[in-house]
């Protein structure tokens, strides 16, 4: 654990009772005026931007890290209960559309500092082997301009930093954690009980919750508001994963800034800085590098209204790529009624998981899979499960009273990427006067045979647990691509260092430049692909 | 119908005083603090409290929990505080809920010659039914699913948040700085009560 420390020391840089960052390390923040041209600013301060800020940071780079959303203080901050974590999400105006609209808010969209991991589950598992080359593989989706072994120390370094707890993996390429599984609640114990008597593999973790103290952070206390923020800091997110560390090394994080449009020189073509907004005034931060890190609805929003002469049709856009290839998970959940109390509320969510279905199986006739994990949802979101199964009136208050006997399992289905999945700008403004996020999808043939596969195996996996009752409703998890990286400009938006082929010193560095997503959470490998190009930035500097 | 009391006993509240702060300011306020209403004209409040009440079979009986629904969905409309998204086929959240409250009242008027909210429980409860029956995709030029989805998003978001559906649920509520000591299954915290109609399950129960 002692070399974590010494590569990175937020844990350590919390006081004593884990509950807040060390006095004066927020307070005497280093600040730097909009006329000083720093080396990076970074947009947004996610899972992506977190990271990049932390590593640049060390090396001693001058950054600026902006975030739309506050600076988030657990304590005072976030509460334990379902509806008043609304703010956690980004909730400025979006519309969605095609054949299969995907909600956005709490679904998958955080906003201040520490971006969605604020409010995700805690699953980080690692993609596999096979998700760099589906293409190859499995004719569909894409091929990564990187392999699974470009990522794996990478990973292995973000797995220590977070930490994640969990057994032996020996999905994808096997593996172990740096911390022990943590103890399930009655949700964990049925899947673990059902997939034992189903004959599936499934095993507990991968969390991002150390299983006992690290640095200064506290022990879990298994209240299981995981999708509410953290107050306890036991489950990472960058706010205390990464942006304590980095502001050690003299990072500014710069809230509640809006940034609107990236600057052109129209001669050179570079990147000169970013167009932001901060308590109702228009400013510009001179950079010489921009690092985008809005996750991918904002990031494809920020580069299309990014026009100029040089980019008409956005910034690095000549081949109209900015916005295609967004990918959401198929995420049907599939609730199993029990006689005795379940009372999922108790524990985290994310608790246990299997990828036994995650590869190609030869013998079904759809490409790809899925994984299986404990889901637990709370009240509010388990009423809006119930309701989607057309219940209302006293039916669904029936249902509802009878909370505490059903478990709950979620799917992730590795939807395939497409073009015309993607983000354009709408009609309608934001009240700065920029255009809102239109995000339009629609399921391919592969993606709904995932969906009634997974289905079936969680329903046998609860049936086989004792389960008399089963209920599934479809719904999607997560976001990734929509400015991916590739090979070439025909393809993608970014190389395989996240650098814009467009433009010499723009970066992209979060979720957006996934070309493809697997049936695993993101948080992990976005963290990693970000540490990854912050390293290349040494070996293969920007000129 | 006199719903039976499941976790006799239960109250979530009870345990207020190991709640933190800044969650009891929000659930207190929640409970007791409610903005009056300001997006909603009368009539559409009128409308909105008929249809929000039957959305969750909220009746007016004595000694059962009564939610202020109205004046939570208002809050959240005045505020803009929406999901963060909407169809592309619908107005902005605000608006399509004057529409649709608006287009109710149309229909209550056409087949009853009176509001919403002047018809019986069981008018409402019918007319309400009647448009998940209907197999016209659209209602009043919008499509009805995404109208529905826009009703019980909000429904179900306001009436789950009270404390006193936690208690009917066996939900229990806010749980930090405390946590859980007794995790698995059939186990409870000391505070917590087991279900006493353990057997009353809704699908075997004959309410389809």
């Amino acid at each position: 654990m002692s070399d974590v420390r010494d590569r990175n020391e937020s844990a350590w840089l919390l006081t004593k009772d884990g509950s807040r960052m060390q006095h004066g390390l927020r307070e005497d923040m280093r600040r730097f005026d909009d006329t000083d041209e720093v080396d990076a600013v970074i947009i947004g301060a996610g899972a992506g931007g977190g990271t990049m800020t932390q590593r640049l940071a060390r090396l001693g780079w001058k950054i600026v890290t902006f975030d739309a959303g506050p600076f988030w203080v657990p304590e005072a901050d976030w509460v334990s209960d379902e509806a008043g974590s609304h703010n956690l999400y980004w909730t400025e105006p979006r519309q969605i559309g095609g054949g299969d609209p995907v909600p956005l808010g709490s679904n998958n969209s955080g906003r201040g500092v520490g971006g969605s991991m604020v409010h995700y589950a805690g699953y980080t598992p690692r993609f596999h082997p096979s998700d760099f080359r589906t293409m190859t593989l499995d004719g569909v989706g894409a091929d990564w301009p990187i392999a699974y072994p470009d990522l794996k120390p990478y990973y292995e370094l973000i797995e220590g930093e977070l930490p994640v707890s969990g057994e032996h993996w020996p999905w994808g390429d096997p593996h172990d954690y740096p911390y022990r599984p943590q103890p399930v609640g009655g949700n964990g114990e049925l899947f673990l009980r059902g997939a034992l008597a189903a004959g599936i593999e499934a095993h507990v973790g991968p969390v991002a919750i150390s299983n006992g103290r690290f640095g200064n952070r506290p022990h879990c206390i298994y209240r299981g508001f995981c999708l509410q923020g953290c107050k306890v800091n036991a489950k990472a997110s960058p706010l205390i994963t990464h942006i304590p560390d980095a502001l050690a090394h003299g990072a500014e994080i710069r809230p509640d800034s809006m940034v609107t449009r990236i600057g052109i020189d129209e001669l050179t073509g570079r990147a000169t800085g970013v167009h932001y907004i901060r308590d109702g005034l228009e400013r510009f931060q001179r950079a010489r590098t921009v690092i985008v890190a809005g996750y991918s609805i904002e990031t494809p929003r920020l580069l299309l209204n990014s026009t100029s002469a040089r980019f008409p049709n956005g910034l690095a856009n000549d081949f109209d790529q900015v916005g295609r290839y967004l990918m959401v998970q198929g995420a049907p959940q599939t609730a199993g009624r029990f006689e005795a109390e379940v009372r999922m509320f108790k524990a985290p969510p994310p608790e246990v998981s299997s990828e036994q279905f995650y590869e190609t199986d030869p013998h079904k006739p759809y490409k790809r899979g899925f994984s299986i994990q404990t889901v637990s949802p709370l009240p509010i979101t388990w009423a809006e499960h119930v309701m989607a199964q057309g219940r209302w009136g006293g039916e669904f208050r029936d249902y509802m009273s009878d909370y505490v006997h059903w478990a709950c399992l979620g799917a992730l289905c590795e939807f395939l990427p497409q073009p015309d999945n993607r983000v354009t700008l709408a009609d309608e403004k934001d009240r700065h006067g920029m255009p809102v996020a239109h995000f339009s999808y629609t399921r391919c043939d592969n993606d709904r045979q995932l969906m009634s596969a997974a289905t079936e195996v969680m329903e046998r996996i609860l049936k086989a647990a004792g389960a008399d009752e089963v209920m599934t409703i479809n719904r999607n998890a997560h976001l990734v691509g929509g400015a991916r990286m590739a090979a070439d400009e025909q393809h993608g938006v970014v190389d395989r260092d996240c650098r814009s082929f467009a433009v010499p010193n723009l970066m992209i560095t979060d979720g957006s430049v996934l070309p493809t997503q697997g049936s695993a959470n993101p948080a992990l490998t976005i963290m990693a692909v970000a540490a990854r190009a912050a390293d290349r930035l040494i070996d293969r500097p920007i000129d | 119908m006199t719903r039976a009391v499941r976790f006799p006993g239960f109250n979530v509240r009870s345990q207020s005083d190991h709640w933190d702060d800044a969650t009891r300011a929000v659930i207190v306020g929640r409970v007791n603090a409610l903005p009056a209403v300001r997006f909603f004209t009368p009539a559409e409040e009128a409308a909105a409290k008929c249809l929000l009440d039957q959305l969750v079979d909220q009746r007016t009986e004595p000694g059962s929990p009564r939610v202020d629904l109205v004046r939570m969905v208002d809050a959240r409309l005045a505020e803009k505080q929406t999901d963060g998204w909407r169809y592309d086929t619908m107005p902005p959240d605000g608006a399509a809920w004057q529409q649709t409250l608006a287009a109710l009242d149309e229909d209550s008027q056409r087949d009853h010659g009176v509001g919403f909210a002047r018809c019986t429980w069981e008018e409402q409860h019918a007319m309400l039914e009647a448009f998940r029956d209907a197999d016209d995709p659209n209602w009043h030029g919008l499509p009805r699913s995404q109208v529905w989805n826009l009703w019980t998003r909000y429904a179900a978001t306001a009436f789950y948040s009270h404390p006193e559906l936690w208690n009917e649920i066996g939900f229990s509520g806010p749980a930090y700085p405390r946590g859980y000591k007794n995790l698995g299954i059939d186990r409870l915290e000391s505070y917590e009560v087991h279900d006493a109609e353990p057997g009353d399950d809704p699908m075997a129960g004959g309410t389809e």
